[in-house]
């Protein structure tokens, strides 16, 4: 079996990276002198899937239905994986995202066993009408969660504004009505459709070695012939869908997202143009800034406020966030230093600033084991291999950041999303 | 690797290196502990909120950031927790390990100077702080406050808290109240400054690479021969007399319910240990009694939690619910709870706690905020078992000590906080 090392002499780290005759994907990173260790394995699917052709059949699934196989691939018939793991004292837990589903335990000893149950969990779908009707009261319950936190609803609304036909404006968990229509067939289309070991990726750091993860993927895996399920995804306008929502929850302090829509294009961006990005918004908007001292200085932003970059299957965008006491009035701000931005571009002296920064913040994030493990994985569904950042950053310029502005922060294209409270507390002065 | 070296300074000060190579990163935290008051609460958040904004050398916001920013993203912050009935103020201060540093500059010597400099030679202008400064911060600690109520779960535990310990020091807010904060002077603000660098009780730590002897020195140098002792002590309540109970409502779509329980407080490491796997096995992990039976056998809810706060001698139960469904889910729970107070409890169940808890300590090992979380969670404590120590204790507790602390438990307040 081909084992590829991977080094980087800068971090003084390295990884393996293995195609198992299963057909999975498997990543491995040991960390000398940790005692924990973390494994991941996810597939491509997540709430955006939604409507797909497999073996020629087209499907299509109700809202939150990834989320929901989620929760219940944690059964089998010989009972449920949280038991199991109990036994080896593993912490495990899954999330669902709009692109992928992944599944993941941290441990720090009988980490094959624990490895073996994850496997076991992926490979071992059953549904059934009684388990699949009593995670509805659970999942309803999840759901209302997010329904009452600010944080969540602000984003989503702002995916609901700015997007209008991908399926990246609905909820990942659906709604109460959509989970309801979810039956054990619509789980197992779903689950033969991606759940297949070449569309999945497993990933380790910590306290392990290769020879150990490979023992256990060889005695637990068997080989999945190479499928292929075509997603769906409508046509997105380049345009925003609306250039502003507003929620009345109840909050004492209003929060925002104020998003710059992007072209979906065709895929995950590049290394050095996510990079770019990255260093072009610590420029623009970090603590070190002129756009955050004003924002400051005029009581519009606490330490909450965050700049961020998203790109996944058919959509990119930049948003601003945080809690302020006047939103619009913040989102003006934001607005105006944009068209600046555009104008003059970043300077010779804030991209060196941002940069040692964007450099330390890349090396510190090799000091744990979960946070390896899940760049590592991510890495692979973006195509991003985890050490071309730190390969790149030396050598970029400030007119590759500038170069990479062109095309993004677009003055025109941008939506406002709002959360105020309900006694209409937000009181906004208009500029 | 990994093991505390503690030096003591003076009465009440001391200085703890845990030396640890295996990190790009390295964490400096400057704690000083004094008992929780409204008003020195409310001042002492602000005061550390105000002092790593600026300094001498760096006077603003923007030209401390820069240069943070310059040392490879160090991060330099306040961090303000309650630790029984006292109030624990950390000063912060992480950043990449020298070894990584592009320019072969020392990061950690230089951001243990800026530390040492926010904390010893703030910015005042004929003695008193910046007044735009203390403004801005004061206004950002308010919304801080504010937007407690912004996260449902957290507020209603917050809400059961203090009705709860309304006659304890411990209802107080970390950062104080509202009114106090806003009625915070100049002058008080600069009192505060001096009361915590006199009296407050010192606990420095330095995690990660790199020599600690500079920190060490101005340290010494500033707290040598100037002994402090921490007065007063937590408040533990081990009788109720009567179940408090009270509901909030709110325009949420989920109602919340927290039950606030006395327990035991515990004196040793061993305690301790026991305690916390007490609240593993009712409602800690995903094979616990809350977990399996509230949820999952009734699906009542999607997360039902207990959490033990050993420095007070409380456990606290909460649920997301529907809000028909509270008072089930309150029966429900107190079911669980008397089942363990009367013995149900299987070796599978003890087990199973055991092995997840020596997980999150030995876990904990693997990361230099988690350590440092750990011991500053343990800063009231003459000697705390390192996480090592607590995951060999966890292993050797028996069914009767958790049985014995089971029994100790007593309902205090139920608290729900009710949707539309």
């Amino acid at each position: 079996m081909g084992l590829t090392e991977i080094t980087n002499e800068r971090l003084g780290e390295k990884y393996y990276s293995v195609k198992h005759s299963s057909g999975l994907r498997i990543l491995i990173c040991p960390k000398e002198g940790f005692r924990s260790a973390y494994a991941v394995i996810g597939t491509r699917f997540g709430s955006i899937n939604s409507s797909f052709i497999n073996n020629g059949r087209k499907i299509t699934v109700p809202d939150g239905t990834a989320h929901y196989l989620e929760h219940k691939l944690f059964e089998s018939e010989e009972g449920d994986a949280f038991s199991q793991y109990a036994r080896t004292g593993a912490s495990a837990n899954a999330y669902t995202s709009f692109d992928v589903t992944c599944y993941l335990f941290s441990c720090t000893e009988r980490f094959d066993e624990s490895l073996g149950i994850l496997f076991d969990l992926v490979r071992s779908p059953y549904f059934t009408p009684e388990t699949v009707a009593k995670e509805q009261g659970i999942i309803g319950q999840e759901i209302k969660m997010y329904d009452d936190s600010p944080e969540w609803r602000v984003n989503i609304n702002l995916m609901q504004a700015m997007y209008s036909e991908h399926s990246i404006n609905k909820d990942i968990a659906g709604t109460v009505e959509t989970i309801a229509q979810i039956t054990p067939e619509i789980l197992y289309d779903c689950y033969n459709s991606y759940y297949n070991l070449n569309n999945m990726v497993l990933c380790v750091a910590g306290n392990i070695t290769p020879e150990q993860v490979l023992a256990v993927a060889d005695s637990k895996l068997t080989k999945d012939e190479p499928s292929v399920t075509e997603s769906l995804m409508p046509e997105e306008p380049y345009k925003v869908k609306q250039d502003y929502i507003e929620q009345t929850l109840p909050v004492a302090v209003p929060l925002f997202s104020l998003g710059y829509k992007e072209d979906g294009g065709s895929g995950y961006v590049t290394s050095k143009e996510s990079l770019c990005t990255a260093i072009l918004l610590e420029a623009f908007a970090g603590e070190g800034s002129e756009l955050y001292r004003e924002l400051l200085d005029k009581k519009l932003i606490n330490s909450s406020f965050a700049a961020e970059y998203i790109d996944g299957t058919g959509y990119r965008y930049i948003s601003f966030s945080g809690e302020s006491r006047e939103p619009k009035l913040a989102a003006e701000i934001i607005k105006k230093a944009v068209v600046e931005l555009h104008e003059k571009g970043i300077s010779e002296e804030d991209f060196e600033n941002a940069r040692n920064c964007t450099y330390g913040r890349i090396a510190r994030s090799w000091d744990s084991p979960s946070a390896i493990a899940t760049d590592l994985i991510n890495s692979q569904f973006t195509g991003r291999e985890i050490f071309e950042p730190i390969n790149l950053i030396s050598g970029l310029t400030v007119n590759d950041v500038n170069e990479r502005l062109r095309s993004e922060l677009d003055p025109e294209n941008f939506c406002l999303s709002v959360i105020k409270g309900i006694e209409a507390a937000v009181e906004d002065k208009s500029i | 690797m990994s093991d505390l070296v503690r030096k003591q300074i003076c009465e009440g000060v001391t200085f703890d290196t845990i030396q640890d190579n295996r990190f790009k990163a390295g964490r400096l935290n400057i704690k000083l502990i004094t008992p929780l008051s409204r008003k020195t609460a409310a001042e002492n958040a602000l005061l550390a909120c105000v002092l790593t904004r600026s300094c001498k050398k760096y006077p603003d916001f923007t030209s401390l950031y820069r240069r943070l920013n310059e040392l490879y993203g160090a991060a330099l912050f306040p961090a303000i927790r309650k630790v029984g009935d006292f109030q624990v103020i950390s000063l912060l201060a992480s950043g990449l390990d020298d070894r990584y540093a592009l320019k072969g500059e020392s990061v950690s010597s230089e951001l243990a100077e800026l530390l040492c400099s926010i904390l010893f030679e703030p910015k005042l202008v004929n003695g008193c702080f910046d007044e735009e400064d203390v403004e801005q911060e004061r206004r950002q600690i308010l919304e801080q406050i504010d937007s407690e109520f912004n996260d449902k779960r957290g507020f209603a535990i917050k809400r059961c808290i203090e009705i709860m310990c309304r006659d304890e020091l411990y209802s107080v807010n970390r950062y104080g109240g509202r009114e106090e904060v806003l009625a915070i002077t100049q002058d008080d603000l600069v009192s505060a400054w001096k009361r915590l660098l006199d009296n407050a009780a010192v606990s420095v730590m330095k995690l990660g690479g790199g020599d600690p002897q500079g920190v060490y020195e101005k340290m010494e140098s500033r707290f040598a021969g100037k002994p402090r002792r921490i007065k007063g002590a937590t408040a533990i309540v081990s009788n109720v007399s009567e179940v408090k109970r009270a509901a909030e409502t709110d325009e949420i779509s989920q109602s919340k319910l927290v039950m606030g329980y006395r327990c035991k407080y515990p004196e040793s490491n061993r305690e301790c240990v026991a305690n916390s796997l007490m609240s593993v096995i009712l409602g800690g992990a995903p094979t616990s009694k809350l977990f399996l039976n509230v949820r999952e056998k009734q699906s009542l809810c999607y997360y039902c939690a207990s959490m033990a706060d050993n420095e007070k001698g409380i456990l606290l139960i909460d649920s997301g619910v529907e809000t028909d469904k509270i008072e089930k889910t309150e029966k429900a729970v107190t079911e669980q709870v008397e089942l363990l107070k009367s013995g149900d409890l299987t070796d599978d169940e003890l087990i199973h706690a055991k092995l997840l808890l020596k997980n999150a300590y030995i876990s904990s090992l693997d990361s230099l905020g988690a350590m440092d979380s750990y011991y500053a969670a343990r800063a009231l404590r003459e000697s705390p078992a390192s996480p090592q120590e607590s995951a060999e204790i966890a292993e050797s507790i028996t069914r009767n000590e958790i049985l014995e602390l089971a029994s100790c438990i007593k309902l205090d307040t139920v608290f729900s906080l009710v949707g539309n």
